[in-house]
């Protein structure tokens, strides 16, 4: 388990530039070897490029104007982007979306990985707590929204009456602006941990038990294989868990739209609820689009330190 | 097996995709205003999912019965996605012929020019303007036309459990008359038994969001606004603070109300008796009615200043690009959906006065409620009258401004100065 530095990530798209490049001076086979690549990409790349890159673009491109969907539009250069620079709407925003992220992301790939380890030893019941634990990935957020909704209602809600049974009076929820990201919190990790949990199962699976084995007749304790062998051997998990958290943190959308609508007073208004608020309910598309542009920004920037710091870590055995 | 389910889900699909097909292109075919006895299809959307939705297919299925030669083919889905495919559907060509949605909305998109104005459905008495009860004609007015038409009209009323009023030692069947009565009632009405903090049950439910509006009805009876008719921004007027004021410090300090309220949960709260009082509309008499409360209906209490309360209409517009047959066909509906008989239909069936002065109490006597919520359209004053981002200033200002009070963010005179800056500067920028 030789540790190779970045070279593990960067040697896949350089053999495809090259491919490319390639091309050209390829023999008449294997042109056709890349052409029936091609072709077998035609149908996703058409679907991207349709329902992702021409959006992007646009976007882009109505992120300088003054747009408002009808009733005319006119360019208006980079002032989208300088009104954002003194917005205390964005500033909030962008504040609250951080929050959400800086506490989502290390809190659900923390709890995917306990849970991951845990199901993965001979537990009573594990399919049952496997399968309970993923079942939120597989739901519609919007729907269990509602429902945490009812449970998190502080006059006829469930939780409440939990809580005041065990002699702990709880809050308003999402009534209280304190409390209210905490709980859309709660539910994003509830949602997502499963999946990042079998992530992490389909890693500790594939590390090979002969490294176990070995540290055992070391005489090794259960926290030094941990340690030396199941952390370091799960970094490539953990890189990928922790970069689709994060993305997934910071366009925090659905639940929030369905519980709070980013109030009370904005407290739970992320830069995605920000943007779908000014875009469709006050049609201001120019400045949501700027808004867009500057959180692809944001998550490009963010994903670009993870992976580099990462890939520092990357492991190959 | 398997293919056969395959073909019967291809079959599905090409049969959406040519009732899709239908749906969208039926109307292409009658774009010649040179005849008018042409049949025409009205595309009609709107967002009367509720209870009063069988009652509003009705009267469709008896026009469309009634008129051969127009067929209004009714789409109705839930308000948001209403408002999220509206302008996006005018934009590409497709929207609607005519639609229906809350006064307060039909200037943001009047403004754009997306729909046509009526003033001739008045001029050429296509319906009498004076049988309408006249705030809700008023409230279809922007930039001097009217550019909407009232489809229903309501006024909101004091509902009060008299269970509840009997316990505390109040007169069931005396609702309060002036705020001192009602202020001292809603305080009467709150009880916190266990004491921590939390009552079991609050005088008078108000929401502060995502309701009907139930503050400005508070802010009106002390002489305030929060934009006038004229566009003259008072909420920072000393006559609107000193309405949040009370009404605020009766929420923070005695607890009447719980704070952050939707109006779905204060309409919860009072169906499940945990709230004395709410001001809300007739929809709520049938849930209430079922959920066993013996309550009564009275007008808002009379404040310091005036006795008001809010009214509100949902209202008809005319897409701007109807030809001249559809504007006949659209008419031709309007008239028919103003009529006597179905104006009587839609009271008894709905709930909601009719938008007639003239349809009698008598013609109304199989829903009691109905001339109730009638009887005070004079005293009825309509929110935000004539401004242009409804949105904006409500949603996104009035709101959490509200919200920030009842959260002590800040003194009422501080947070009610800066949204009235706020709306200055929006108005002022367009």
């Amino acid at each position: 388990m030789a540790r190779n530095g970045s070279a593990g990530v960067l040697a896949a798209p350089a053999r495809r530039l090259r491919d490319g490049v390639a091309y050209w001076g390829a023999s008449p086979l294997r042109r056709r070897r890349i052409l029936t690549a091609y072709a077998f990409m035609a149908p996703s790349l058409l679907v991207i490029a349709v329902f992702l890159v021409w959006p992007m673009i646009r976007a882009f491109q109505v992120s300088f104007m003054d747009y408002s969907v009808l009733g005319g539009s006119e360019w208006i250069g980079l002032e989208n982007y300088r009104n954002l620079l003194s917005d205390p709407a964005f500033r909030n925003a962008l504040g609250n979306t951080l929050y959400y992220a800086a506490i989502t992301t290390p809190a659900s790939v923390g709890l995917a990985l306990g849970l991951a380890l845990l199901l993965n030893q001979a537990v009573p019941a594990r399919g049952f707590f496997r399968g309970a634990i993923f079942l939120p990935v597989v739901t519609s957020l919007a729907i269990v929204a509602i429902a945490w909704t009812f449970l998190l209602d502080p006059d006829i809600g469930l939780i409440n009456y939990w809580l005041a049974k065990l002699g702990v009076h709880s809050g308003g929820w999402l009534r209280d602006p304190q409390w209210a990201m905490p709980a859309v919190i709660l539910v994003g990790i509830w949602k997502n941990v499963g999946f990042y949990m079998v992530m992490y199962l389909a890693g500790l699976q594939s590390i090979p038990r002969e490294f176990y084995e070995a540290a055992s007749v070391d005489g090794a304790t259960a926290w030094q294989r941990f340690r030396r062998i199941t952390w370091p051997l799960l970094a490539n998990t953990t890189m990928f868990v922790f970069i689709i958290a994060a993305i997934a943190a910071l366009q925090a959308f659905d639940q929030i739209y369905v519980m709070t609508r980013g109030g009370p007073f904005f407290q739970t208004e992320t830069l995605v609820m920000q943007i779908y608020r000014l875009g469709f309910t006050e049609f201001e598309m120019g400045y949501a689009a700027a808004i867009s542009w500057v959180l692809v920004l944001l998550i490009f920037v963010l994903s670009l330190l993870q992976v580099f710091y990462f890939s520092r870590r990357v492991v190959r055995y | 097996m398997i293919r056969r389910r395959l073909w019967l889900f291809l079959a599905a699909a090409a049969l959406a995709v040519f009732v899709a097909a239908c749906g969208g292109g039926g109307d292409d075919n009658e774009a010649t205003p040179s005849q008018p006895t042409k049949n025409v299809t009205l595309t009609f959307w709107n967002g009367f999912t509720g209870p009063d939705r069988p009652a509003l297919e009705e009267i469709v299925k008896r026009f469309n019965a009634s008129h051969p030669k127009i067929k209004v083919q009714m789409t109705i889905m839930p308000w948001d996605s209403f408002f999220q495919k509206l302008l996006p559907s005018y934009g590409s060509g497709k929207g609607p012929d005519i639609a229906a949605m809350d006064s307060v909305q039909v200037p943001q998109y009047a403004d754009k020019g997306v729909f046509a104005p009526l003033d001739d459905v008045y001029t050429d008495n296509v319906v009498p303007k004076d049988k309408l009860v006249q705030s809700a004609v008023e409230a279809g007015k922007w930039d001097d036309k009217y550019y909407s038409i009232p489809m229903n009209f309501t006024t909101l009323l004091l509902y009060w459990n008299k269970d509840m009023f009997k316990e505390a030692g109040l007169d069931p069947n005396k609702p309060p008359a002036d705020w001192k009565q009602w202020q001292n009632a809603a305080v009467k009405l709150t009880k916190d038994e266990n004491g921590d903090g939390k009552p079991e049950q609050y005088g008078y439910a108000i929401a502060d969001h995502a309701t009907i509006p139930m503050w400005p009805i508070l802010i009106w009876g002390n002489g305030g606004d929060v934009v006038t008719k004229d566009g003259d921004v008072m909420l920072d007027d000393p006559k609107t603070v000193n309405a949040v004021e009370q009404w605020s410090n009766l929420i923070i300090n005695k607890k009447i109300s719980p704070i952050g309220l939707g109006g779905a949960d204060a309409d919860k709260l009072f169906q499940s008796k945990k709230a004395a009082m709410e001001v809300v509309g007739p929809w709520m008499t049938t849930g209430f009615k079922e959920a066993g409360i013996d309550f009564g209906l009275a007008m808002v209490p009379k404040g310091p200043a005036k006795q008001v309360t809010l009214g509100t209409s949902v209202q008809f517009v005319l897409n701007a690009k109807a030809d001249d047959d559809k504007q006949a066909a659209a008419y031709e509906f309007f008239k028919y959906w103003h009529s006597q008989p179905s104006q009587q239909y839609w009271a008894v069936h709905s709930g909601f006065p009719p938008t007639r002065t003239d349809v009698g109490k008598a013609q109304l006597k199989e829903n009691p409620y109905v001339a109730e919520f009638g009887e005070y359209a004079d005293q009825s004053q309509f929110y935000l009258v004539g401004v242009k981002d409804f949105t904006k200033v409500n949603t996104n200002t009035f709101e959490p401004a509200i919200q920030r009070i009842l959260n002590k963010k800040g003194t009422p005179e501080q947070v009610l100065g800066n949204a009235a800056k706020k709306i200055e500067a929006q108005t002022a920028s367009n």
